[in-house]
């Protein structure tokens, strides 16, 4: 795919958002059905996965950027576990994968444990036991990839959630993050090694991180336009040097979290490894946050606290999903320690490998 | 989008610049084993070893990206920025051709006349000859257009020079300054006119060089006086009047390297020594979080990297790396401090102790240097449209 053809997909991915504007999620409406369809119909929530699989073919970069325009337009759709996280997994471990137009949310957290039906050499049957905690989409998705643990190692399940009992809960956007209690559940899995497994759990982080850069991003466009937009004192607010610092301090965290991240995308398209790129990149757009949303609000004042702006549709989704897929205070600890590996002597040769 | 002007396609991978990495790297590892420098903070400012600034320019890393005619070697930005990451990583002591190598050279390439490019640029790339920057001024810091060093001609067509210039880093060790000058009256109405730059050699009589001592009592900055200093009429660099174009152009040289980020990465690195001994949890997740915000400049270094071998010139997003990074270089120590137990003394017997007071009372500096970052975020500000 060449950038051409991802702008492509981008615009088409904008035209659709024009027509679902994001709405304050609820229990009773948590998600954007109609959203969904649409991007089903354009062939958008199989981007990125092989046409033989039931994909529509195309790169990851496509479906990166697919990620990260549903991002800025604080949609709600579970695209980002599908395309980034939940579908390559299940491909990546001989799974079937159900059709693009069927939600797939994946489960990283939690206690579930797998018993092999069969001798549990490949692809096969398992039963699952446990509870499955913090599940992206719980209620929505009617598919999940289990990351569970079983006597002989880790396992991806693919549980058929449609209908399933789950509790209300959700992220501090209103983005269902239930749990799932699983007893005896029957379905379909694979081993994955302990590397896959933790591959697993960092391609959750970058798809995390991806959709941080993009909010962002937005986040400062639509501060610097609300600064150019709002007059006090008979000036707009961005005439104002206090403000203009402000600004920039944003445009510097958003600029350097969009440099690792893109960076850390190509890392995985190389089929480089992946784990320290995603953590650094989840643990600086992480700490981006604090200082992009906290001025963000300042810079907008008090329509920007309140439902009827749009602020809050991006500033709620950033504060949650810093901690999701992993804090960054846990890929912290993932990236010192992995930088250490070869000693303290190692660390600046493993930082100018990472990405 | 508001924040397009800031952004810069991503670096090209470059084999040639990991191939240079490496050699530097082991050319480092035997200089640090063979006892020639020892690791500081800090060292593209207080770390002056002409003999080592030598040995770089004897292994073709100086002037890299110049014309082979001129002594360089005609590499790209690419290759240069992986040496000169090398260099600030191990702490080497590369001071003394710092300013020469990243900005007057190319400077002199830019807007220096033939007979200046023959003589000066074989002698910086061969690590012999050391520059400094003649901007600011004991009444004219931020505000760079205020400076009131005078040059007028006298009969003979040459340039009579009267003024001083301060923060002159390494002035009593270097052999010219590229010295920004007002060479018309000042104009009211065009702040910017009536500026000029002259290579004056730092040994013509009437220029005395006063040291000024900074916090940790290190001779690095000096004043240099001008008194009735007669400078050739052809040591005029560029245009008459185009001073603030090409001081400018000289900034995005000066503000977009890994120096604007890297100053304090020895204090990371022995850190690590601690969090490696100790697999403290707090302290690894630290590491992570400065190696994160590390990983992340050098991104943003490299992209710039990419846009000068692209022959672009990205003054805005290079104010930017210069803001974000040297307030990361002193964000180091206050995140060290938090989880060490490590009181910071230059006569530490904890080699963390010393290296947390080397980089604390060079601190003040990392946000001040090459343009405050109040006047960063003003330029970033005007990247996003708001001036």
């Amino acid at each position: 795919m060449t950038s051409s053809d991802v702008d492509l997909v981008v615009e088409t991915v904008r035209d659709i958002l024009t027509k679902f504007e994001p709405f304050v999620l609820t229990a009773e409406r948590p998600w954007d059905a109609g959203l969904w369809s649409a991007l089903a119909a354009a062939g958008l929530t199989g981007v990125g996965l092989p046409e033989e699989a039931g994909g529509s073919g195309g790169e990851l970069a496509d479906a990166v950027a697919i990620v990260g325009a549903l991002a800025a337009g604080a949609a709600a759709v579970p695209v980002a576990e599908q395309l980034l996280v939940a579908a390559p997994a299940v491909l990546a471990a001989g799974l079937d994968l159900p059709a693009p137009e069927e939600p797939l949310s994946v489960a990283v957290d939690g206690a579930v444990t797998a018993e092999p039906r069969d001798d549990g050499d490949g692809p096969g049957s398992w039963t699952l036991t446990g509870t499955a905690t913090d599940v992206a989409w719980a209620g929505v998705a009617q598919h999940l990839a289990v990351l569970a643990t079983s006597a002989v190692g880790p396992v991806l399940a693919l549980v058929d959630v449609a209908g399933r009992e789950t509790t209300h809960a959700a992220n501090l956007a209103g983005e269902p993050r239930g749990s799932f209690v699983l007893q005896g559940v029957t379905a379909a899995g694979a081993l994955l090694t302990d590397a896959q497994a933790e591959q697993l759990r960092a391609r959750y982080a970058l798809a995390r991180a991806v959709q941080l850069s993009a909010a962002l991003q937005q986040v400062l466009a639509w501060t610097v336009h609300h600064a150019g937009e709002r007059h006090q004192f008979g000036r707009p607010l961005g005439k104002f040097q206090a403000i203009q610092m402000e600004l920039a301090e944003m445009a510097g965290e958003v600029t350097a979290v969009a440099a690792l991240v893109d960076a850390a995308v190509q890392a995985v398209e190389r089929g480089e490894s992946l784990v320290l790129a995603a953590a650094a990149a989840k643990v600086r757009a992480g700490a981006a946050v604090e200082v992009v949303a906290r001025l963000a609000h300042q810079v907008h004042g008090a329509i920007g606290f309140t439902q009827e702006h749009r602020l809050h549709h991006l500033t709620r989704r950033c504060w949650s999903w810093r901690d999701e897929a992993g804090t960054e205070t846990a890929w912290a600890r993932v990236l010192g320690a992995g930088l250490l590996a070869d000693g303290p002597d190692g660390l600046w040769p493993a930082l100018t490998r990472v990405v | 989008m508001g924040s397009n002007s800031l952004t810069l396609a991503p670096a090209p991978r470059s084999a040639a610049a990991e191939e240079v990495r490496a050699e530097v790297r082991e050319f480092l590892a035997a200089e640090l084993a063979a006892g020639s420098f020892t690791t500081h903070v800090d060292t593209w400012l207080s770390g002056v070893d002409p003999a080592f600034s030598r040995k770089l320019g004897e292994r073709g890393w100086l002037g890299m990206t110049w014309p082979k005619q001129y002594g360089g070697h005609e590499r790209t930005a690419m290759e240069r920025y992986a040496v000169t990451e090398e260099l600030l990583a191990a702490g080497a002591p590369v001071a003394a051709h710092w300013i020469a190598d990243r900005q007057s050279g190319p400077n002199l390439l830019r807007y220096g006349t033939e007979a200046q490019r023959a003589e000066i640029l074989p002698r910086i790339a061969a690590g012999e000859c050391y520059f400094v920057i003649g901007m600011s001024e004991p009444d004219s810091g931020s505000d760079l257009a205020s400076i009131r060093t005078r040059a007028t001609r006298n009969g003979d067509g040459d340039w009579v020079v009267n003024g001083a210039k301060v923060w002159t880093s390494n002035a009593h060790t270097s052999h010219y300054a590229i010295t920004l000058v007002r060479t018309s009256p000042a104009d009211p109405a065009s702040r910017h006119a009536g500026l000029s730059q002259l290579l004056v050699d730092l040994s013509l009589p009437g220029i005395t060089v006063n040291p000024i001592r900074i916090l940790d009592g290190g001779h690095h900055f000096n004043e240099v006086v001008f008194e009735d200093v007669v400078i050739p009429g052809d040591m005029l660099l560029g245009e008459e009047g185009a001073g603030w174009h090409q001081v400018t152009a000289e900034l995005a040289f000066e503000r977009s390297g890994p120096e604007r980020f890297l100053s304090t990465y020895p204090l990371i690195a022995e850190f690590a020594r601690r969090a490696a001994e100790g697999q403290d949890p707090a302290q690894l997740a630290t590491l992570g979080r400065l190696s994160a915000r590390l990983l992340a400049l050098r991104q943003l270094s490299l992209r710039i990297a990419g846009a000068l071998d692209r022959g672009e010139l990205p003054d805005i997003p290079a104010a930017l790396v210069k803001d974000v990074g040297t307030t990361f270089e002193a964000d180091v120590i206050d995140e060290v401090r938090r989880v060490v137990d490590v009181p910071a003394s230059l006569d530490s017997p904890d080699p963390l102790g010393r290296a947390l007071a080397e980089a604390q009372l060079h601190a003040p500096g990392y946000t001040l240097r090459g343009g405050t970052n109040e006047i960063l975020r003003g330029i970033v500000a005007r990247g996003l449209g708001l001036r």
